[in-house]
């Protein structure tokens, strides 16, 4: 566990010193900025009633799971896999006494924390700017539901980004995998509309879930079924991309 | 003597028909092991597949009696390596690059990453990133990583590359005072034959994947006048032995 914990450690300072995980986050701030600004332009120039307080934090995180989120995830976790196989950086932590499986599982923890950490920045900035710029319409119960929803949303990127880290240790260069990333991702969200009826199992709708949780009937059937089909996708997408790094010769 | 690394009939094969056949070795306590061979003889391919990089096809490398390939964190504890050419995260310092090898092992504290840039020359250096460094500095700071745990076995592949005539006497010159001092043991890879001959006291000669002889530097230069001499004529013998068995 202490190798783990190191190797996790490492693998969290490299996200932090290198200034990708930096522009993610002040890039996560500018799209809040931005949309603020929007709707204060919208609101003031037409008179319309756009976002109310509660509402604002929500908008932000139906944006941002769909467009910059899956691409910092795609970003940082081919840096960590594509990057440092091209850079023999990889051969650095892999001469050292850890075995294969703990730096694959602590490189994918470090991805998600940094998910985590960004979903939970834009939570806080989203909801002081609904705050400060909305009119208020909070209640605790929209609160709550809020902070639920932005933290749920943590499980479908996680999926993606094991999916990014198979395509990782499938192709060799990082840019390879950048483009076919995209176009699985477009080519999901084609499929989900066309055969609406088996989208559940796509990865790509799975990332609107929180919408599940905001339900006045609390579907709590669908939320297990769709989480169910999210663990069964993470553990067969991390036991090839493991099998596929534990095979890498370098 | 119990041998701190058995390498037991270790093979591996390329699509490209290079690779390694049927190699086995016993390196003991103290010994400073060079493996000598020219480019492309396979020497590379032995190191990786000891250090777990790369996998065996047939084979096997136990290191204090912990088998590479099923037990590799415990075959590792004690070793440090530098294979190829060292690495290292350019957009750290060399102190920050050391440290994140540091926290791998309970008794490497800060003290010890000062202890290793002084004694591989690197301490002026410290706080910059090796996106700045020369060949020679890289490969200093990848010998240091090499160190930084005390390791009790050293796995060195072409460890003078790029350093200057200095460098080549300093790390010489710290590779007899470990193996000295602190009893520890070196595998050494090189193609250059008069550093083997200066710093290495057991010599195994390496040509087209397969070891030719492994001898005390003491006893060839005995029977020989260099080691240039001894390592031709072994190429040469086996090369008599290959053809008329052909």
């Amino acid at each position: 566990m202490a190798v783990f914990q190191a190797a996790l450690v490492n693998e969290l300072e490299k996200l932090y010193k290198k200034k990708k995980a930096l522009a993610a986050f002040l890039l996560s701030l500018a799209v809040i900025v931005i949309g603020q600004i929007i709707i204060v332009g919208v609101r003031s120039g037409f008179g319309l009633r756009t976002a109310g307080s509660m509402e604002f934090p929500m908008l932000v995180l139906s944006v941002v799971v769909n467009t910059i989120l899956p691409l910092f995830t795609a970003l940082v976790t081919i840096d960590s896999f594509s990057g440092e196989f091209a850079h023999n950086n990889m051969r650095i932590t892999l001469t050292r006494p850890v075995s294969r499986l703990k730096i694959f599982a602590a490189k994918i923890a470090a991805i998600s924390l940094f998910i985590l950490a960004t979903l939970l920045l834009l939570l806080i900035f989203s909801i002081i700017a609904g705050f400060v710029f909305n009119t208020n319409s909070a209640t605790l119960d929209s609160l709550v539901r809020t902070v639920f929803s932005y933290i749920v949303s943590l499980f479908p990127m996680v999926v993606l980004a094991l999916g990014i880290v198979l395509l990782t240790n499938l192709l060799k260069s990082g840019i390879s995998v950048f483009f076919v990333s995209i176009l699985i991702f477009l080519g999901l969200k084609v499929l989900g509309v066309f055969f609406s009826q088996y989208s559940s199992i796509l990865m790509t709708t799975q990332l609107d879930w929180y919408n599940l949780f905001l339900m006045k009937s609390f579907p709590l059937a669908k939320i297990i079924r769709q989480f169910l089909i999210m663990l069964g996708s993470s553990v067969m997408l991390f036991t090839a991309g493991f099998y596929l790094f534990d095979k890498k010769e370098l | 003597m119990e041998p701190i690394i058995e390498i037991k009939n270790l093979t591996k094969q390329y699509e490209n028909g290079r690779g390694i056949k049927n190699i086995n070795l016993e390196i003991s306590e103290g010994d400073i092991f060079g493996f000598l061979g020219p480019n492309g003889a396979g020497k590379t391919t032995a190191m990786k597949l000891m250090t777990g990089l790369i996998r065996p096809d047939y084979g096997d490398v136990k290191i204090f009696g912990h088998s590479i390939t099923e037990d590799y964190e415990r075959a590792m504890a004690k070793v440090g390596c530098l294979i190829e050419i060292a690495e290292a995260y350019s957009y750290l310092s060399a102190f920050d690059n050391l440290k994140q090898l540091a926290r791998f092992y309970p008794d490497v504290d800060y003290q010890r990453i000062d202890e290793v840039l002084e004694l591989t020359g690197m301490s002026k250096y410290k706080h910059e990133k090796p996106k700045k460094f020369s060949l020679g500095m890289k490969q200093r700071l990848g010998l240091a990583a090499a160190i930084l745990s005390r390791p009790k076995v050293v796995i060195l592949d072409e460890p003078l590359n790029g350093l200057d005539v200095e460098g080549m006497i300093d790390i010489r010159k710290l590779i007899q005072k470990l193996a000295d001092e602190e009893k520890t043991t070196f595998f050494i890879s090189s193609h250059l034959i008069h550093d083997v001959e200066l710093t290495c006291n057991r010599i195994g000669v390496i040509y087209n994947g397969e070891i030719l002889n492994v001898e005390s530097t003491k006893t060839i230069l005995r029977n020989y006048a260099t080691l240039e001499n001894y390592f031709v004529s072994e190429v040469e013998r086996n090369g008599r032995l290959s053809s008329s068995v052909g």
